[in-house]
């Protein structure tokens, strides 16, 4: 690891020691000074940045003299703070009067041409340049001709709209759409005072991170369509939460007034989002506040639904559920909090005597420990170690869709770091409409028509193990002639020599349409990584937002270590209910009505079975075909953890109450457990994440106060002894 | 004092811009010298003559070429900016449309000295006929074995290529110049202090040197004469000879050739002094430098120093020469929209300043002028100078700033009555 130099500079008289290279605006931070600025952020590259002009400070840099003796020479001009690295000796000022001035002069150029729309703006009372001006700025103006006026208001996609008036020319939307998503959608057209932020001719902004341009805009210049004129921002209350839309566990704000959920932005945490996040979290979650959501827990009556109060309701689930005892089976889990599974695992095997429990709504039902044996117990890789990986292979997965942030990480990885990506991919992929593909940035790109799988994880396993064509030198090799012959002839299309692959720590991805369909695909690779001498991880990453919390919280027919004898998997919970030999079903939280691999046998099942109930947020398919709905709390509305994809346990707090009658599922689960017989005296998500870590290995050191606003990894599977 | 044609020499030769006449009057005999010599040695040789850069700044060549030598090996380029689009420039146009082997030579030289292989002569986009001046050289050149791997002995190669630009003025800034021709906006780039120079990360990051067309054209003759030879030639501090483009209400515009030094009246009198009336002003080095009146011209020497001892600058030497029917308001009037056209938009004071300027231009000549307007001017001015991104900001605040300080009264009067103060027939015309 190379040593970080440390310079001194002294800013404004204060001398201070910096990293080497430090952006001086940064290290004006360290000396409690904020330089103002609009264009800087600093995740985005400077190479379009320095532009605004209005971090300027004087600069003086030691120089010697004739006779060796050292004196500051103050440099002509103003320099930009924000692209200035910072160097030993240097001086800095940033408040001399023709810094002051110049902070004027430029806050006056660039209000020459805003639009005085303040009171009509969402960014009103947030807005660095409305700020920036009552700071810097100079009371009146001197400009008297009339404003450039571009069109206002011009949809860029369905979530984003362009206020071009309002428009400072930072960059920074540019930026980040060249940097950081890398889809480049949005650039700059034109020159000079004409010069406009611009998705090519107006096409469509098809980016699945354009929500975050909305964030980092110093203006109202891009903006949110949804939150659009709903809300002041000093009227909003904000919350910590997790996003829910999948498994990356983005932090996230929750913008919210008077019991309604206005706006979601990201909140920062640089081991899992940094500080973004992807079009479907931002914009997707509004259920919350949806007018489709239930009020009342229901009953069915016939062929209608009748509102009955939570007692009759639970009564009635109590009631059925001890009927059917060991015969009970409970599906999905994986969108409910670490609590509400733990609660309702403890209902099923204690209460009920029942191991019928499955997560999984795909094809593939491997034993536990099926699973251990084809893919050990390692831990996943955690999404900030990607940028410490050599190679990276993704296989099977639209990683933009599937693990959005992950995606911005690997590509980070990629473009930043020098990581190789390599893709195997069904050749469908190519045509997807989106604009955020591995393509972009993958060293090779292998495409395979469905069936493929297992034939190029062969070939990729040959690769890996060191099987490549003799005559190549210097380790690249020709994969086509390296291949198993089984493979040549399938006649996969290789976009390019694959590279070596056994040069430093691999992560490998797996979609989730491969590892649901067989282990065969990750079984292959793993036995190849095994036999590298590099570290090299398969992952086979959870989607829904708590998926792992299920896998970890061992929502599976064999996932318990008391149990004499495995229970059903979905598949035979559903085909149970159809026979007579499931009883009552129990859906938590997930629609499997849509989502599980064979809808067909779902609808079948549920029309046969004898009993059905459903956790939900609204009337969902799954639902419909229910005897008991029960209405459950949004993710706003209470407070717990989820455990993300990468073994990341984090807190979601409760924002708001929803004003509808509706529950907690760990709450719910604990009650109908009581009218059973068997106390779960829980009061609140502590006891219940208390009793997690006490009784739970992988939760042994997390307790409700050591996780943190950034959450905390499981402890590591390696060093645990396998459950 | 006359002419001192160098560059120039053989201006008049039918033929020249071919090699084969070009090869009659010692063409490429520079090359071959060079190719004998280490790199080292050729950028020593640059060093005695003195040459400093044509294209406006008037920094020392060797420091830039040598700048190339201490990078670690890898590719590295040549550039040759051949974007003259400063107004009141249109030397480097005749060097490429008469001397397009002259430019070919320099540039394989640099090549040589600097270890790149390859050379990029980025052209003005309006510029087709010189382009294809310098493309036929080129083809030549190739043929004749001065580029590709030719002449060369030692498995090195020189390959040049021709881009046109799309019409930007900006696109003569060198960064922005490197930004064009990879394909980006024409928007500089960062340079020292917040980036390393092009030498160290040009393009594509890789080591890069940047010189004026001029620049280039002088070294196939220092490497044919010496350096020594060179430096014989105009002043201590400012050695060799200069083209300057003089233009305006001159008897004979053209381009002039002289040693750094001349007298800026001398150059007139080559010109065949001012016509219509007596001189006004002289802008001595493009559009960009402050303007100097007649009674400051009288003692200026057409040197990097002489010209900043008269408050203006040596520039790319757009000399422009104009007589007292001259309306200085509705000159600058037309300079301001200039600038305000040519912005490249990237920074907040050249962006928005350059076009309120051209604004309040506007309103002067339209006889719409406001009192406060000159001082306006000015104060917009210092708020772009020396706080732009790249120096076209700074290239377009000095002219007009410096106008208002030496013609404050012609602006009064136009603000006053709202009619040029040189009467009705005053050029240039308003559009
Ligand atoms: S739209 Fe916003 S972020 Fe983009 S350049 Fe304009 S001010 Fe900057
Ligand atoms: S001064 Fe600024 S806007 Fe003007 S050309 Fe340079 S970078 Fe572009
Ligand atoms: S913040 Fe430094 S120039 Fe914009």
């Amino acid at each position: 690891m190379s040593q970080v130099e440390f310079v001194n500079i002294t800013i404004d008289g204060t001398t201070v020691q910096v990293p080497a290279g430090e952006m001086v605006i940064e290290s004006a931070r360290r000396v409690g000074i904020e330089i103002p600025h609009f264009c800087y952020h600093p995740r985005l590259t400077m190479e379009a940045g320095a532009n605004c002009r209005m971090c300027l400070v004087e600069v003086s840099m030691p120089r010697k003299n004739p006779d060796g003796t050292l004196a500051l020479a103050r440099m002509p001009k103003p320099q930009t703070s924000c692209s200035l690295p910072a160097a030993e000796g240097m001086v800095i000022e940033t408040e001399t009067p023709m810094i002051v001035e110049a902070r004027k002069g430029m806050l006056e150029f660039l209000l020459i041409n805003h639009p005085l729309d303040c009171p009509i703006c969402d960014r009103g009372g947030e807005c660095p340049l409305q700020n920036n001006t009552m700071h810097y700025g100079a009371a009146t103006t001197r400009f008297v001709e009339e404003k450039r006026h571009p069109p206002k208001a011009y949809p860029l996609s369905k979530y984003v709209i362009f206020d071009r008036e309002r428009c400072i020319h930072c960059a920074r939307c540019t930026r980040f759409a060249s940097d950081i998503s890398g889809d480049a959608q949005l650039d700059f057209l034109k020159r000079g005072a004409d010069m406009e932020v611009s998705s090519f001719r107006d096409t469509e902004f098809t980016s699945l991170y354009s929500g975050n341009v909305i964030e980092v805009c110093p203006v109202g210049a891009l903006l949110s369509r949804p939150y659009r004129f709903t809300a002041r921002p000093w009227d909003l209350s904000t919350q910590k939460s997790i996003c829910t839309e999948c498994s990356n566990g983005c932090n996230i704000k929750l913008d919210h007034r008077a019991g309604k959920l206005l706006r979601v932005n990201a909140r920062l945490n640089e081991e899992v989002n940094e500080e973004w996040t992807c079009d479907q979290g931002k914009f997707g979650m509004d259920y919350a506040s949806h007018e489709k959501r239930l009020r009342r827990p229901l009953i069915r009556d016939g062929a209608v639904f009748r509102e009955v109060s939570w007692d009759e309701a639970l009564t009635h689930v109590a009631t059925a559920l001890s009927e059917a005892g060991p015969a009970a089976a409970f599906l999905g889990g994986a969108r409910s909090s670490n609590e509400d599974l733990f609660v309702l695992r403890r209902l099923f095997q204690e209460v009920l005597g029942s191991q019928n429990m499955d997560h999984r709504l795909g094809p593939a039902y491997p034993s536990a420990a099926d699973v251990r044996a084809a893919l050990g117990s390692q831990s996943p890789t955690p999404i900030a170690a990607y940028e410490r990986m050599t190679t990276i292979i993704v296989f099977g997965c639209d990683l933009a869709v599937e693990l959005p942030i992950l995606y911005l990480r690997v590509r980070k990885a990629a473009v930043r770091r020098g990581a190789k990506v390599i893709e195997c991919q069904p050749s469908s992929y190519r045509e997807r409409p989106h604009a955020n593909k591995v393509t972009d940035f993958a060293h090779s790109s292998i495409w395979y028509e469905p069936g493929q799988e297992t034939a190029i994880a062969e070939a990729l396993a040959h690769v890996m193990t060191g099987g490549r064509d003799p005559g190549a030198s210097d380790g690249a090799s020709d994969a086509a002639a390296s291949l198993p012959n089984a493979v040549a002839e399938a006649n996969v299309e290789f976009g390019s020599a694959i590279p070596r692959l056994d040069d430093g720590p691999i992560a490998i991805i797996i979609g989730r349409d491969v590892w649901s369909r067989s282990l065969s695909v990750p079984a292959t690779l793993k036995a190849a990584a095994d036999k590298m001498g590099t570290p090299c991880v398969i992952n086979t990453y959870a989607c829904s937002v708590n998926e792992q919390g299920a896998r970890e919280l061992g929502i599976l027919p064999d996932g318990s270590v008391q149990a004499s004898a495995p229970g059903l998997n979905a598949d035979q919970i559903l085909h149970g209910l159809k026979d007579g030999t499931v009883k009552a079903l129990w859906v938590s939280g997930v629609d499997i009505a849509s989502q599980f691999h064979d809808p067909e046998l779902v609808t079948q099942s549920l029309e046969q079975a004898p009993f059905v109930v459903v956790t939900a947020l609204d009337l969902n398919r799954t639902a419909t075909m229910a005897d008991v709905v029960l209405p459950l709390a949004s993710v706003a509305e209470y407070d717990g953890t989820y455990t993300s994809m990468e073994r990341r346990v984090q807190r979601f707090h409760q924002a708001f109450d929803a004003g509808v009658d509706v529950r907690e599922e760990w709450r719910i689960a604990a009650n109908v457990g009581m009218r059973l017989g068997v106390d779960m005296p829980y009061a609140s998500w502590r006891d219940i994440f208390g009793a997690i870590a006490t009784s739970e290995r992988a939760f042994a050191e997390c307790t409700p106060d050591n996780l943190g606003d950034g959450g905390r990894l499981l402890a590591d599977r390696n060093n645990e002894d396998s459950r | 004092m006359a002419e001192k044609l160098v560059l120039f020499e053989h201006r008049h030769l039918p033929g020249v811009e071919t090699a084969a006449v070009y090869e009659t009057v010692g063409g490429y005999e520079g090359l071959r010298r060079a190719l004998q010599m280490t790199p080292a040695g050729v950028i020593e040789e640059i060093k005695v003559s003195g040459l400093q850069g044509r294209g406006g700044a008037g920094f020392p060549t060797w420091i830039k070429w040598n700048g190339m030598l201490g990078n670690p090996p890898g590719d590295r380029y040549v550039v040759c900016n051949a974007d003259e689009g400063e107004p009141g420039t249109f030397k480097d146009r005749e060097l490429m449309l008469r001397f397009p082997h002259m430019i070919v030579e320099g540039m394989a030289i640099a090549g040589h000295a600097t270890g790149s292989a390859t050379g990029y002569i980025y052209i003005r986009g309006e510029f087709t006929e010189p382009a294809d001046a310098i493309r036929r050289a080129v083809d030549e050149a190739y043929e004749r074995g001065y580029l590709g791997e030719g002449i060369r002995t030692d498995g090195s190669r020189f390959d040049i290529h021709v881009h046109l630009g799309a019409g930007s003025y900006e696109c003569g800034e060198e960064t922005a110049l490197m930004s064009s021709l990879m394909g980006e906006r024409g928007q500089p780039r960062a340079k020292p202090p917040h980036a390393p120079l092009p030498v160290v990360a040009g393009l594509w990051r890789r080591p890069t040197l940047i010189n004026n067309v001029e620049t280039y054209a002088c070294a196939p003759h220092i490497l044919r004469r010496g350096g020594a030879w060179y430096a014989s030639m105009g002043t201590e501090r400012a050695k060799g000879t200069k083209i300057f483009s003089v233009s305006g209400h001159v008897a004979r515009p053209g381009n002039y050739e002289i040693e750094l030094g001349t007298p800026l009246l001398e150059l007139l009198d080559m010109a065949g002094g001012v016509t219509g009336g007596a001189l006004k002003a002289i802008i001595p080095g493009g559009s960009s430098v402050p303007i100097l009146p007649a009674a400051k011209c009288t003692d200026v020497r057409l040197d990097y120093d002489g010209c900043r001892a008269a408050g203006t600058m040596l520039g790319s030497g757009g000399c422009m020469v104009f007589n007292e029917t001259t309306d200085i308001v509705k000159l600058m009037w037309v300079t301001a929209r200039f600038y305000a056209h040519e912005s490249c938009g990237k920074c907040t004071p050249c962006r928005e300043g350059t076009r309120w300027m051209a604004k309040i231009m506007d309103r002067i000549v339209q006889g719409k002028g406001r009192p406060e307007d000159p001082d306006l001017l000015v104060s917009v001015c210092n708020n772009i100078d020396g706080r732009s991104y790249c120096p076209l900001g700074d290239a377009a605040a000095w002219p007009i700033r410096a106008s208002v300080l030496q013609y404050r009264d012609e602006y009064e009067h136009w603000v006053r009555h709202k009619t040029s103060p040189v009467g009705e027939h005053s050029v240039p015309k308003v559009a």
